[in-house]
């Protein structure tokens, strides 16, 4: 295989490769690794992270391309297809290669929308064709349900035999002790009043049971049905995770060096300088963010169309797209946090630890990154923690417009976008629509959960009595 | 005697979670009759403030009344509902707290305020509630009530605004009224005046009154009996004459000896006055004026003029105190002098040159002479800093030091300066106590080798007795180091026992200068002389 390194993936690996780096810092600053503690001590963010460690897997696995190799070629050295496939696209292929001729509702065997076909005795009928490969095992509708019954209790003899077998690594491995485990499980009261490391562990589970049941199953069925020209609805749900999360991060990422240089030199030089910043992100904010967004993704598309000879693949054109809708959100959504961090720098910077600094001759450089930033960065965190919801929620409403992300990108802004037409149609094909809803819903609940646990960690006005 | 009005039996209070409880009052006992003033003197901790707090039945949500009772009027007041209870506060009791600018509610009038107490206990309404409001603000000694009563509380003076408190404590004619440090943020006047009017009216009204304070010399002024906290434990109580005369408990003995006074400069062998010495920084007309913008047009108002021609000389290894109320500029002065604050016009000489007019980067190399200790030891140092990187901050700004090695032992040797353990110093500043960390930044301040140091109220935020410690070693480093001390400050017994000269400070101006045996025995300006005057004495009833 060939490795493709495609510009969003680069960027995201710079911004997992940092968010380790930071958690290595914060470890050992105390006045860091104190609130982080904190927010982990509560149950339900320390379930809303698992579920968030799980979408964060899933974005890393999609976001490692390559150049699959051609089988069956007589030349000796390799040959690779053109096409860029991902990890977690070869991770899915028993579920994605079944690919069906057009939707089909989930767990179905037969098709959605009449064909004609021959009936035994000669004539030509119109009714529902069987799928071409959901339950073809099966010869009647009338086995599907022991067979989907069969197949649950498979997957769930393989989640108990996976779990056995984790629980005897962690004991082996000094990491739980198993008095304390079995007395801890046994305690029914425990599930209402779950410990942090136990809520984790318990949605773990949930999560690993998911999985179990869709690889079990997956394969002969589709789960959650297909879409329009057959694909299954399950994958492009899951393939819409890292759309949906690198729009979240990446737009952080750019948004954060803005936000944080223009409001801090606002609030701390005050003066002309104040006042150009001001004027700059007042007139920013005043125009609707779906006009700038649509203008630079119109002038986009005019940019690729007159220079189709660079890029070398749709996937290419698809990701430049997606990156600069990123960075056309990134330059948009700077003036809320702007605006936040000039007020708290200009009350930062009436403490007396600041007086003292420029009693020491300090210059302006080394008392902003010493004292100004420092005391920001809870600001920082609850803004990235809480905005990474929104631009998620915004993305599928910017594809509704058809100002998002490329069609050919696998997004829920996508499948909500063609769920339009298929809410119409009779009998209403909803599939579509609750899959990128469920996914949506997921990551949004999960990441705005944990959000609320790191604003109340990091706020200092409501932090509790130590 | 007849019952007493207030009587608290073994009140004892514990805070904490199932972890572990934390008794921050153990089996306190006092008792409060009719006509009579019982205060409550202790230092931050004992747990004064939880006393009152427990009559009233207003503690945290974290505390929890372990044992005791509580008695007023013969009614045990822990075995009230909370609706019950509602009746209580108010009607029979009356409370003041200790900051008037954040007692009060911003957005509503004052006679609201007042109004919304006598509505809730009296029930009256219209226009008697009108003519009560302002009976209630005449007899607090607010003049033109009606007219006032219309105003909002930005537009009072903080002894106004506790006027306006005692007001709403009074509203309905309360049987006792618990006063919690009410004039600890007041300057020395205007608490004089308050503290007459809550004598005048605890006669006229024959209440029973709970005074909370950690200062003696208040005390001694209004307290019939003294009760004396440490820690959560009653550790003496007496009469006022007994209890001044003659302290029994080594606690209350050590609370005397920590007082700073004349006499006890004289006992610790400070001399009286410094022999002529070399000039070091001379201040000449500095005037510090504040534009002030007003309306739509911009209105010529004359600006707010701060420091308003100030002269001053400060001589070498001599301490000057520079003595004010609030708003007489002292603060902006200081800053002026440093050039923290640009000043609009003047001079500053130090070292044949002038600060205000030379250009910043012989300022910067200047600065390691002039260095600031500041008022509130909570936030002066940056919370997200190890105290060593505080203390070398200084130091690698002014290149002081050669190596890392070098600043790091500097570091080491401050602390022991400053008498702190040298192993404390990879720690965070909240882990310290409010006298540790003002000791702190006279460490950081002294990490440059300052020649000057500008003491802006170092002690105010602390105890009485921290206080003593950090004016002793002030003292100490005075003596070896050589330093010279502008020493910023509103309580004349600490001048009295640091000073050698002494500027007092009116409305942005000096208004008298000398030395301090001179201007505290017989003062010449009649600012000097009403200053001193109300300043409460510990000798006598005046």
């Amino acid at each position: 295989m060939e490795l493709v390194i495609l510009k969003t993936d680069a960027l995201f690996f710079i911004l997992i490769a940092s968010l380790l780096a930071y958690i290595f810092y914060a470890s050992k600053k105390e006045h860091l690794a104190r609130p982080w503690r904190s927010v982990l001590k509560k149950p339900m963010a320390a379930s809303a992270l698992t579920i968030l460690a799980f979408y964060l897997t899933v974005a890393i696995l999609d976001s490692i391309h390559f150049h699959p190799e051609i089988e069956g070629t007589s030349s000796d050295t390799p040959v690779y297809s053109s096409q860029v496939v991902s990890l977690l696209d070869e991770v899915l292929k028993p579920i994605n290669k079944n690919t069906e001729t057009t939707y089909s509702a989930p767990f179905a065997i037969y098709s959605y929308s009449k064909e004609s076909q021959e009936s035994d005795t000669g004539q030509i009928i119109r009714d529902y064709p069987r799928l071409i490969h959901a339950g073809s095992h099966l010869s009647g509708i009338s086995e599907v349900r022991s067979d989907l019954i069969m197949r649950s209790l498979s997957a769930l003899g393989y989640w108990i035999f996976a779990m056995a077998i984790l629980c005897l690594i962690l004991i082996s491995l000094r990491v739980v002790k198993l008095k304390l485990m079995v007395a801890d499980w046994l305690n029914l009261s425990t599930f209402f009043r779950p410990s942090p490391a136990q809520a984790a562990v318990i949605t773990f589970a949930a999560v690993c049971l998911s999985i179990s049941l869709v690889a079990t199953v997956g394969p002969y069925y589709h789960i959650l049905g297909t879409d329009k020209v057959g694909n299954d609805v399950l994958f492009q749900g899951i393939k819409g995770i890292r759309t949906g999360l690198l729009i979240g991060t990446l737009t952080t990422l750019i948004m954060l060096p803005f936000a944080v240089v223009l409001g801090v030199a606002a609030g701390y030089f005050r003066g002309w300088v104040d006042d150009a910043i001001q004027y700059l992100y007042t007139t920013l904010s005043s125009i609707p963010g779906v006009l700038l967004i649509a203008a630079a993704a119109l002038m986009l598309e005019v940019f690729m169309t007159n220079n189709a000879g660079d890029f070398e693949s749709v996937t290419a054109r698809a990701d430049l797209r997606f990156l600069c809708l990123c960075l056309i959100l990134g330059v948009t959504a700077w003036t809320g946090l702007c605006r936040y961090l000039r007020a708290e720098t200009l009350k930062l910077k009436e403490s007396n630890y600041i007086e003292a600094s420029r009693a020491f001759g300090v210059l302006s450089w080394s008392t902003i990154s010493q004292h100004v930033l420092p005391n920001l960065m809870h600001i920082v965190m609850i803004s990235i923690v809480l905005d990474f919801s929104g631009l998620v929620l915004a993305e599928a409403a910017l594809t509704y417009i058809d100002i998002g992300v490329d069609p050919s990108m696998e997004s829920w802004g996508n499948m909500i976008n063609g769920a339009r037409l298929e809410l119409a149609r009779e009998p209403v094909v909803w599939w579509s629509l609750f899959t990128a809803f469920l996914f949506m819903f997921v990551l949004v609940l999960a990441a705005n959960v944990f959000g609320d646990s790191v604003r109340d960690a990091f706020d200092p006005r409501i932090r509790e009595l130590d | 005697m007849s019952t007493p009005l207030l009587e608290v039996t073994d009140l004892s209070v514990s805070f904490g979670s199932d972890n572990g409880r934390e008794t921050v009052l153990n089996r306190v006992s006092f008792s409060i009759s009719r006509g009579e003033t019982v205060v409550l003197v202790g230092e931050s901790g004992s747990g004064k403030s939880l006393s009152a707090m427990s009559i009233v039945r207003l503690l945290p949500h974290a505390a929890r009344i372990d044992s005791g009772s509580i008695l007023l009027n013969g009614q045990d007041l822990f075995k009230l509902s909370e609706r019950q209870m509602r009746n209580v506060r108010g009607a029979s009791v009356g409370m003041v707290f200790q900051e008037p600018q954040s007692s009060l509610n911003p957005v509503m009038t004052v006679g609201a305020q007042i109004a919304e107490s006598v509505r809730r206990h009296q029930g009256i309404r219209g226009k008697r509630l009108t003519g009560r409001v302002c009976e209630l603000m005449d007899a607090v000694g607010i003049n033109e009530p009606y007219e006032k009563s219309r105003q909002y509380p930005h537009e009072f003076s903080g002894g106004m605004k506790q006027r306006v408190m005692i007001a709403i404590a009074l509203a309905a004619n309360p049987e006792l009224l618990i006063a919690d440090e009410p004039t600890t943020a007041l300057d020395v006047t205007i608490q004089a005046q308050v503290l007459e009017l809550l004598k005048a009216i605890q006669a006229k009204q024959n209440m029973g009154m709970l005074f909370i304070t950690h200062d003696l010399a208040v005390a001694r002024q209004i307290a019939d009996r003294i009760v004396v906290l440490k820690e959560g434990q009653v550790v003496e109580t007496g009469t006022n004459e007994v209890f001044y005369k003659a302290p029994s408990h080594p606690y209350s003995k050590a609370l005397f000896d920590a007082i700073p006074s004349w006499d006890k400069r004289l006992r610790e062998g400070l001399a009286p006055s410094l022999d002529v010495r070399a000039t070091l920084l001379t201040v000449e007309k500095l005037r510090v004026w504040f534009p002030v913008r007003s309306g739509l047009f911009e209105k010529k108002i004359p600006p707010n003029k701060a420091v308003d021609g100030v002269d001053l000389e400060i001589h070498e290894g001599e301490t000057l105190a520079l003595v004010g109320e609030s708003g007489s500029g002292k603060t902006t002065l200081s800053k002026a002098v440093l050039q923290l604050l640009r000043p609009t016009a003047g001079s500053v000489h130090y070292a044949d040159k002038d600060l205000c007019q030379i250009d910043s980067r012989q300022l910067r190399s200047i600065r390691s002479d002039l260095q600031i200790v500041f008022q509130d030891p909570y936030s002066s140092m940056n919370p997200r800093m190890l105290i060593s990187d505080i203390i070398k901050e200084g130091m690698n700004a002014q290149n002081v030091g050669d190596s890392i090695k070098d600043r790091d032992d500097r570091a080491a040797h401050l602390m022991e300066q400053v008498g702190l353990e040298v192993g404390h110093l990879k720690r965070y500043p909240h882990e310290f106590s409010g006298g540790q960390r003002q000791r702190i930044c006279i460490a950081r301040a002294l990490a440059v080798e300052p020649k000057v140091l500008i003491c802006d109220e170092p002690t105010s935020a602390l105890d009485v007795s921290v206080q003593a410690q950090i004016l002793r070693l002030l003292r100490e480093l005075q003596d070896n180091l050589g330093l010279t001390y502008l020493f910023v400050t509103h309580n004349i017994g600490v001048v009295a026992y640091m000073a050698h000269r002494v500027a007092v400070m009116y409305r942005g101006q000096i208004v008298e200068n000398g030395n301090v045996q001179q201007v505290l025995q017989s003062p010449e300006h009649e600012y000097t002389r009403t200053l001193l005057h109300a300043v409460p004495r510990l000798d006598n009833n005046s």
